[in-house]
Parts: structure tokens; C-alpha cells; sequence
């Protein structure tokens, strides 16, 4: 599915160079699960980013689908983003202005959808994840575990066959986290392919394949069977 | 502790460079035009205070009877007829004078020079207590006396001490110098006069007319009212404008002769104060108190703008508040806090602003002819308060803002969320907008009005006619078939008309002709222009029907013998008449009404297209041209093809040979639409210099706010673009979110720009179309020019990498 090829990224300031990745090369199948893990500063959020095409290598190739992206421009890279990437964070990212419903919503709404096909696939989305009692709720009403169940929906709703999530349990606790990670799983048994950074070694369990960074490189990768 | 603030408030402004900066600027450029505007209407309103009486003399003016239909709503003037009846009447008054311009060719030796002079009652010298060099206040007893200033001393003598010194008028008449008196300062109403040049040189006494014109001045007029021939009265102190006004009420009402005062429909006391600023009312427009309204719109712009910048970046130091009030700072000791730190930046703006004046004020000085200073003790109060309230109106909405927050919430950060106080940011938005369109629109629509004024004139050819002035005097009115023979025989010159006005000068001449002998019912005003045949010539008028008049038929030139003169009338006359067909009035007559008159009759021999020759403002009238030698005032000299200095010098050096006595006075008919038209070019000027600043102002503040709300709503913007937004799209969201505000401005600027341009407009009788397509155009500009200023932003928050957005959350 992607291919990233001797990826460098250089953060530079007036004075200091950090390098955040020095010449990582990964492959992902489509149907994968895997976690990355290492140490803080490794370079695990920059390498998702760069995968997530939220920012740019400084030098390497990636290939997403047999196309070579890393020189495109953000509004290309955005194009191909919006139909195949979803997004989760840690900090769940919700916009606190907007409901429940309208959080979700707002990924299809740059998909060029018909308003009636938006609301039933949000609606959708909302029964599998177990919220759709929630719907006219601010994500101020929400707990933690609620608030990332919806970032899910809004990640999973556009059908992108590429899951992002970057410590989607870091916020939660431990019964909440589990069932994100039930929630993921079983996306990845529908066959959503997924690329997750996680601290926490029972969660990378979930895992079919856990790469290990350090200092931007990658030091070993562990495969487990399914 | 205030000391301490203060040095907090200097570190905050040098922290942030780029805020205090636009800050600054912003104030300092909104306080120049404040002030500035403030001194000059102080200026203008205090003329005339070197005086010793300046508190007991009044003038008396004259409203005019609307149906004088002459353009101007006010006289500063009366009729000369009225002070000898005030002199008469009002024994409790202390004295009373007039004064009437007219010019002469002054000569002394070597020195000739034409020259703007004032008859004057010798009162006039008890009412003014001018500062005498040389002579007294007696200067003006004797009819052949002089009193001149100490510039037109040395113009003529050389010196200052040129008592008994003789000065000729028109070749002819001595006068001789009985008082030097130094030049009266520049802000007195004798020097400030808008149109006309005025300016005061020299006095002579009012009963010389006798000589030189055959007017009885103890008796005065009831015919000539012209702007600039004054009437002062110094009253007792223990009376008043109001008794005064009282008097001149009973004089209207019960001593102006019934078939005299038709002109006027009141007598207008007003005091010695407002002579200087009489000309804006004159003309119905209130000048004086539109420069006021708009310079303190301009500051209230440059005020709210401070307030949304300082507003939207003291969000930024909501923790810095929280951790004060955690330490048990109360929200009084904050507000003052974020107060002294207004006042110090309005200060600092103060002082730029003053720097700005120091060096704008000489520059107008000399621009405008005026004598405005930054007097610092005098204004002082004035400036000290301004920079107060300036700091206090424009820093206490974000002080109150920013010091309401509880500690926690302001630790915790969530004061940063950009929803807070933005309804009232945007009512700001609005209210700056809604003054710079408002703004925008008037000065578009006075800029096309006065384009329109500007294109109409150019009906007659204004830039080939050179006009000679001063034509009706024993020595020239006698070589002008001379003179024209002599010019038309110049390679370059076309045609030479001698008329008794030109176009665009603002003289209304008019007489009461009835179509029926003796019936004043059926009686119809008539502009009277005198002219030589020449006169459609030059000016390109073709004849309808009939012909044009001739040198050579006997009945076409006004002689005082002649009974039956023969006329030319232009369509608007025929309208007036009931005639339909130019072809119809031929031979139809006319007869004058004025039983004075030897003349009988008028016959119309010939018709022209209606012209608006007065122009400007006024609108188009009905006209009768006749062929009256004697009243040939003015010349037009046709010049096309050629080098036209070239040429001007041949006319010039032809007038040197035929008209040796007199020196010519000959400018371009352009200058003479100038003379009117310049006021309005300079209002606008103005009116646009306030407007810019405005429009800047607002933009700056919509800059900064839109800046400040793109880092607010960052998580949003973040995580837009990682759902897949374009970048089109997120720019859109921001250029959105300030339209609202701007679009409600106009909805209240525009109808409010249309009422205010009413008033200019009426001015004109020859107005653009419908203002609304401009206001419209004039709204949209505002709009698109926020849109800009704005979508610039946009679009750079919008292309950057999703990534920044969300990093730092």
C-alpha cells in the first residue's frame, strides 16, 4: 500500500539541526496493523506525520500506491489525503464549537456529498461506535473515552482504507483505552489498514507488526501472528 | 507602583515590535488629523481677536429672497443704502461703516499697478484699532486721503514714510497718503476671504465715489449686493447682537423701500467673529463643521482600532494574569495595569503626532496662506486631555476584557479560545467600516459631482479664449474698435468679442421685461448680457434663427438716443415667453418694465441654443444679448493654432501700443472657472485626505484582528485541513467570518453618506443622475478592499502544513 524509501526529516532553527528521521525505510501492506513505538523524540509523531502527508520529508522517496508523493504540494498531497487518510489523535482534535454529529460530518464535508447520503453515513458511523445517543452533544459533554470514540467516526466515516492514529489511548484510561483499541481491531478485521504510535506495549499487542524507533532510525520490527 | 507599570508597559511595547508599532502609527496618525483639524477650526472660528472692539462689532448681512435665483443662499454683505439709515435710526450705536471694493490702476512714478481697494466710511477707523506707523484715525476725513499698509508703502514709495506721498487712480484722480498703518495680521476676516482676492491694502474714503464715479455715498443704493462689501457696526457694551438684530428687523420691516429691497428677504446681524467663516454658509456649506465631525471620526477610528489590536493581543497574556491574580493581584490593580500601559502607548502617539504637526502646519501655512501655530500653553489642557481619554476609551474594553477572567480558567488557557468578547470586536469591525465607506461614498460623489460641474464647462472653448479685464474706463472704452482691428489681424487670433461678463463669472445682471407694455404680471426675468457682435464668434454660439447682430444696422446698437433696440434671446427666453419655435419670435418685442429707461422697446431679431454661461452651480437661465457699447467691460480674445505664449505676447504687445496708459489684465478663461471651481477641487482634496486615512486605519485593524483570529482558531484551521479542506476553502472560512460586520456597516453608512451628500448636491442645479450606483460601487470598494486585506492572510494560514497547526495543541 505505501513505501517509504531512505526518509529524512531535518528540523533546523537558526543554530540547531535535529535530525527526526534519518533514513527509515518501511513498508505497509494494505490490511496491516502496526505500532510504532520508541522513546519520546524518536521520531515516531514525525514519521506518522509524514505517512499522514501532514508534512513533508526533507529528502527520501514515498510511494502510496506505486506514486511517488514526496515532492507534492499540500494541495495535492491534500487531495490525495481526504479520500484515503483518517486521522486520530491523542488529543482527540474535536472542534468544541460543533456537535457531536457535526464533528463527524465535517469530514465528508469537503468530499462533495449530497447533505441527505452525509447525515445517514454519519448516522451510520455513530451506531457502529456506540454514540449515537450522543449526537446533540458538545464535546465538552462528552468523557474522554466518548470524545475518542467520536475522533474514530470522523476518522473511519469518509471509508478511508488508512487509519493514522498517533497515541489514540495516551488521554484515556485504562477501560477506555481498551476499547479503542476493541474498536480498532475490529476496523482492521473489516480491512482498514492501520498505522498506530503507542508508548503502551499491551496496546501494541493489538498489532500485527511493531516497528521500534530510535534517534530516527528504525531498530527492529517484531511480527506477530494474527 | 505607577512608576512600575510603567516600565512594564515599556517592556510589553518593546516585546512585541510589530504590535506596538502598528499601534502607534495607527494612534499617532488618527491624533495628527484630530488635532489638526481641531486647530484649524479654532483658527478659523478666532479671527479678528487683535481688535480691541472685536467683542462689540457686528456685521450686518443679508439673506437673499429666493427668488433672486444667483446660486447663494447668504450675503456677508447688504446694500450700501443701509448703513445711512442705521447711522440715522440707532443713536444708541457708537458708530457705524462701510467698506466697497472696487479696483483701480494705481500709479506713482514708475509704479503702476491695478489694484483692489476699499471705500470706507471714515468710521471705520474708530470701529478697528489698526497699529498707525505714520497718521491717525483721522486718515480717511478727507475725501482725497489714503491710508495704506506698510506693504503697499514700500511697493509704492519705497519706505514706510510716505505721508503726503500721491498715489493716481486710474490716470486720472490723486489721492494722497494720509496714514501708514502695519498690515494687519493674517487672521483677521480682512485678509481670509475665500474666492475673491481681497486682500487689504488700501483704504479710501467711501465719499471719493463721488469723484471718481459720480455715487452719492451719503445715500448709498438699493442695486448692487456684492459679496465682501461690508457693513460694521460697533455697539455700547451694555448692548447686544440680539437688540441689534431687533433693529435691523424694524429697519427691514418698515424702512426699506417696498420696490427697493425685493433682493433680500432679511438683514443678518452676526458678530465680528463669524465674518471669516460667513463665506461656508454663504454657499450652504457647512465647512467649519464637517472638517470637526470628520476628524474626530478619524480618531474614533484610529481608537478602535487600537482597542481590537490591543483586544485580540492581550488575549495572548491571559496567563499572565492568572498568575498575578493567583499571587492576589485584585482586578482593580490589573485594570490599572493595562490602563497606564494605553495611556503610555497614547502618549507616545501624542508626541508623533505633535512631531507630525510641527511639520505640517508650516507646510499648510504656506499651501493655504494661512497663520496656524501649535501655540503649547494654549493647548496644553487640550492635548493632555485628548491623550487621556484617548488612552482610557480605547484601553478599557480589552483592560476589562482581559483582568474579568477567574484565575484557574486563565491558567488553564481556556481565555485563548477566540470565541470571547468577538461579538464586540465585531460591532468594532463594523462601526470603523461603516466610517471609512461612509466616507469613501461622500468623497466619490462630490469627485463626480465636480467632474460633472468640470465637463459641462467645457462647452465653451475655455483654454483659447484670453480674457482682458477692465475694459470700461474713459481711456480704454473708446480704442476698442481700435484694439480689435489691431488683434485680429494677428496670425493666431481668431475672433475678439467684448462683452460685459464672460462665462463662469459669477455676476447675475438681470432686468424685468414683459411681452405686454407696462404689465408687470406678465413680466419675465431676463440675464442681460451686453456684447459686441463678435461674441457668438468666439464662442462658438450658432444662431437658431434670425441673424446675429450687426456693427452696421443702426437699431442694433444701444445708443442713450435710441428707442427701438434690436435683441438676440436664447430657447430657455422663448420657453419663458410661450413661444415654441425659435423661427416664431422673430420680430416679437419686448418691452422694459424700468421706466427710468429711455428705451422703448426690444425686438428679437435672432435666437441662440440656451448656454449655461454663470456654470458652476448655477443652473441654466433665460438670457437677452444686446449690442451696448458703453457697457463693454471685458474682452475675449479667440486664439487657436500657434505657440500660445507666443501669441499672448503679440495680444499683449498690441494692447502696449493701442492702450499705453493702462497695463493689460489678461489671464486664460480657464482661470476664471478656477476661481469658483478650486474651492470645490480643495474640499474634495480634503475630504479625500480624511477619507484615505480612515479607509488606511480600518485596514491596518483589519490586518491585525484578522491575523490575531487565525492563530485563535489554529486547532480549527489544523484540523479542517487534515479532514481535507482545500486551501481555498479554509480562506474562505476566514475571509467569512469578518464579512458579516463589514456588510452590516454598509447597510448604515451608505443611507448616511447618501442624506450627507444631499446637501452638496443641492448646491449644484445641474446634478449627477442617482448617487445610489455610486454608493453602491463606493460600498463594494470597501468590501473587496477588506476582502484583500484579509484573503493575503488567509491564504498563507491556509497553504501552510496541516502539521503546524496541530503541534503545539
Amino acid at each position: 500500500m505505501l513505501k517509504l524509501h531512505n526518509m529524512y526529516k531535518v528540523y533546523s532553527t537558526d543554530e540547531v539541526e535535529t535530525v527526526a528521521l534519518n533514513g527509515v525505510n518501511v513498508e505497509i501492506e494494505q490490511g496491516d496493523f502496526v505500532a510504532i513505538m520508541g522513546p519520546s523524540g524518536c521520531g515516531k509523531s514525525t514519521l506518522l506525520n509524514i505517512v499522514g502527508m501532514l508534512d513533508n520529508p526533507s529528502d527520501g522517496d514515498y510511494f502510496f500506491f506505486d506514486e511517488n508523493i514526496a515532492d507534492y504540494n499540500e494541495s495535492q498531497r491534500s487531495a490525495i489525503r481526504k479520500h484515503n487518510i483518517g486521522f486520530i489523535f491523542q488529543s482527540f482534535n474535536l472542534i468544541d464549537e460543533l456537535s457531536v454529529a457535526e464533528n463527524i460530518e465535517l469530514a465528508l464535508l469537503y468530499h462533495d456529498m449530497p447533505s441527505a447520503e452525509r447525515k445517514q453515513r454519519v448516522a451510520t458511523v455513530m451506531d457502529r461506535m456506540g454514540i449515537g445517543h450522543r449526537a446533540n452533544h458538545m464535546p465538552g459533554q462528552l468523557s474522554g473515552g466518548q470524545q475518542q470514540r467520536v475522533a474514530v467516526a470522523r476518522a473511519v466515516v469518509g471509508d478511508q482504507p488508512l487509519i493514522l492514529a498517533d497515541e489514540p489511548t495516551g488521554n484515556l484510561d485504562s477501560v477506555h483505552g481498551q476499547e479503542v483499541m476493541e474498536l480498532l481491531r475490529s476496523l482492521n478485521k473489516e480491512g482498514t489498514t492501520i498505522v498506530m504510535v503507542t508508548h503502551s506495549p499491551a496496546h501494541a499487542d493489538y498489532a500485527h507488526r511493531t516497528v521500534n524507533l530510535f534517534d530516527g532510525h528504525i531498530v527492529t520490527e517484531n511480527t506477530r501472528a494474527a | 507602583m505607577l512608576w512600575n507599570n510603567i516600565i512594564i508597559a515599556l517592556r510589553n511595547l518593546r516585546k512585541n515590535k510589530a504590535f506596538a508599532a502598528i499601534n502607534i502609527s495607527g494612534l499617532a496618525l488618527g491624533l495628527t488629523i484630530y488635532i489638526f483639524g481641531g486647530l484649524l477650526v479654532e483658527y478659523e472660528n478666532t479671527h479678528d481677536q487683535s481688535y480691541a472692539n472685536v467683542n462689540r462689532i457686528y456685521t450686518i448681512g443679508s439673506t437673499a429672497n429666493p427668488e433672486l435665483n444667483v446660486g447663494v443662499d447668504k450675503f456677508n454683505s447688504t446694500f450700501m443704502a443701509v448703513a445711512p439709515i442705521i447711522k440715522a435710526e440707532l443713536s444708541d450705536i457708537d458708530a457705524v461703516a462701510r467698506t466697497r471694493n472696487r479696483e483701480y490702476l494705481l500709479t506713482s512714478g514708475a509704479e503702476s499697478y491695478y489694484e483692489g481697494l476699499r471705500f470706507a466710511d471714515p468710521e471705520l477707523l474708530t470701529i478697528f484699532d489698526f497699529n498707525y506707523i505714520h497718521g491717525d484715525s483721522s486718515a480717511l476725513d478727507d475725501p482725497s486721503g489714503l491710508l495704506i499698509t506698510e506693504t503697499i508703502a514700500i511697493k509704492y514709495f519705497g519706505n514706510t514714510d510716505a505721508i503726503g506721498e500721491v498715489l493716481t487712480f486710474d490716470n486720472e484722480y490723486d489721492f494722497s497718503v494720509t496714514a501708514v498703518i502695519e498690515d494687519p495680521p493674517l487672521n483677521t476676516h480682512f485678509n481670509s476671504l475665500v474666492i475673491a482676492d481681497q486682500s487689504f491694502g488700501i483704504v479710501a474714503p467711501i465719499r471719493a465715489l463721488n469723484r471718481l464715479i459720480d455715487y452719492d455715498a451719503d445715500v448709498g443704493d438699493w442695486n448692487n449686493l456684492s459679496l465682501g462689501d461690508m457693513t460694521y457696526v460697533l455697539l455700547p457694551e451694555n448692548l447686544d447682537q440680539a437688540w441689534l438684530q431687533s433693529q435691523a428687523d424694524r429697519i427691514y420691516d418698515t424702512l426699506v423701500p417696498e420696490d427697493e429691497g425685493q433682493a433680500i428677504a432679511s438683514l443678518d446681524v452676526h458678530p465680528l467673529s463669524y465674518a471669516n467663516v460667513a463665506i461656508w454658509d454663504m454657499i450652504g456649506m457647512p465647512v467649519i463643521v464637517v472638517i470637526s465631525l470628520l476628524s474626530l471620526m478619524v480618531l474614533i477610528v484610529a481608537c478602535v482600532n487600537y482597542t481590537n489590536l490591543a483586544t485580540a493581543q492581550s488575549l495572548g497574556r491571559t496567563r499572565e494574569v492568572g498568575m498575578r491574580k493567583t499571587m492576589g493581584a485584585t482586578q482593580i490593580q490589573l485594570l490599572t495595569q493595562f490602563l497606564v500601559e494605553s495611556l503610555v502607548i497614547a502618549a507616545i502617539a501624542m508626541i508623533f503626532a505633535i512631531a507630525a504637526l510641527e511639520m505640517v502646519i508650516p507646510l499648510f501655512n504656506n499651501a493655504a496662506g494661512k497663520n496656524m501655530t501649535l501655540d503649547y500653553m494654549a493647548t496644553m489642557p487640550w492635548l493632555l486631555m485628548t491623550t487621556v481619554l484617548v488612552g482610557l476609551f480605547a484601553g478599557l474594553y480589552p483592560a476589562w476584557l482581559i483582568t474579568r477572567t477567574n484565575p484557574i480558567e486563565a491558567l488553564r488557557d481556556i481565555a485563548r479560545k477566540g470565541k470571547k468578547g468577538s461579538r464586540v470586536r465585531s460591532f468594532m469591525i463594523g462601526a470603523q467600516f461603516a466610517i471609512s465607506a461612509f466616507m469613501l461614498a461622500m468623497v466619490t460623489i462630490v469627485y463626480l459631482q465636480n467632474e460633472k460641474v468640470k465637463s459641462s464647462s467645457y462647452i465653451f472653448p475655455r483654454s483659447e479664449i484670453y480674457v482682458v479685464d477692465r475694459l470700461n474706463v474713459d481711456g480704454i472704452s473708446d480704442k476698442l474698435e481700435t484694439l480689435r482691428h489691431e488683434l485680429e489681424a494677428l496670425p493666431n487670433v481668431d475672433s475678439v468679442a467684448f462683452s460685459s461678463q464672460v462665462p463662469y463669472e459669477q455676476n447675475n445682471s438681470q432686468n424685468e421685461l414683459s411681452p405686454i407694455p407696462g404689465d408687470e404680471a406678465a413680466g419675465i426675468t431676463l440675464m442681460n448680457m451686453r456684447m459686441s457682435p463678435e461674441f457668438l464668434d468666439a464662442y462658438d454660439i450658432p444662431v437658431l434663427a434670425g441673424r446675429n447682430l450687426s456693427h452696421d444696422i443702426t437699431n442694433d446698437k444701444r445708443t442713450d438716443e435710441l428707442e427701438s433696440l434690436n435683441i438676440l434671446v436664447n430657447e430657455l427666453t422663448l420657453a419663458k415667453m410661450g413661444i415654441d419655435k425659435p423661427i416664431d419670435a422673430i420680430n416679437q418685442r419686448l418691452y422694459p418694465l424700468d421706466e427710468a429707461s429711455t428705451l422703448r422697446e426690444y425686438v428679437i431679431v435672432g435666437v441662440v441654443p440656451t448656454q449655461n454661461i454663470v456654470g458652476l452651480f448655477n443652473e441654466e437661465k433665460a438670457w437677452f444679448y444686446q449690442y451696448s457699447p458703453s457697457s463693454l467691460r471685458i474682452g475675449s480674445v479667440r486664439i487657436t493654432g500657434g505657440n500660445i505664449m507666443d501669441s499672448v505676447e503679440a495680444v499683449e504687445d498690441v494692447w502696449d501700443r493701442v492702450i499705453p496708459d493702462y497695463p493689460i489684465q489678461g489671464r486664460f478663461l480657464d482661470a476664471v472657472f478656477d476661481d469658483v471651481y478650486n474651492v470645490l477641487k480643495y474640499m474634495n482634496m480634503a475630504l479625500g485626505i480624511f477619507a484615505f486615512v480612515a479607509l488606511s486605519l480600518a485596514l491596518i485593524g483589519l490586518f491585525g484582528l484578522a491575523a490575531f483570529m487565525a492563530t485563535q482558531r489554529t486547532k480549527e484551521i489544523g484540523v479542517r485541513k487534515v479532514l481535507g479542506a482545500s486551501t481555498t476553502q479554509i480562506a474562505r472560512l476566514l475571509v467569512w467570518q469578518f464579512s458579516t460586520p463589514v456588510l452590516w456597516a454598509l447597510l448604515v453608512a451608505l443611507p448616511g453618506a447618501y442624506f450627507a451628500t444631499q446637501g452638496y448636491l443641492n448646491f449644484f442645479a445641474d446634478r449627477i443622475e442617482s448617487p445610489i450606483p455610486i454608493l453602491i460601487v463606493s460600498g463594494l470598494t470597501a468590501v473587496l478592499l477588506a476582502w484583500g486585506t484579509i484573503a493575503g492572510h488567509a491564504i498563507r494560514i491556509a497553504r501552510s502544513n496541516p502539521i503546524r497547526a496541530l503541534r503545539y495543541e
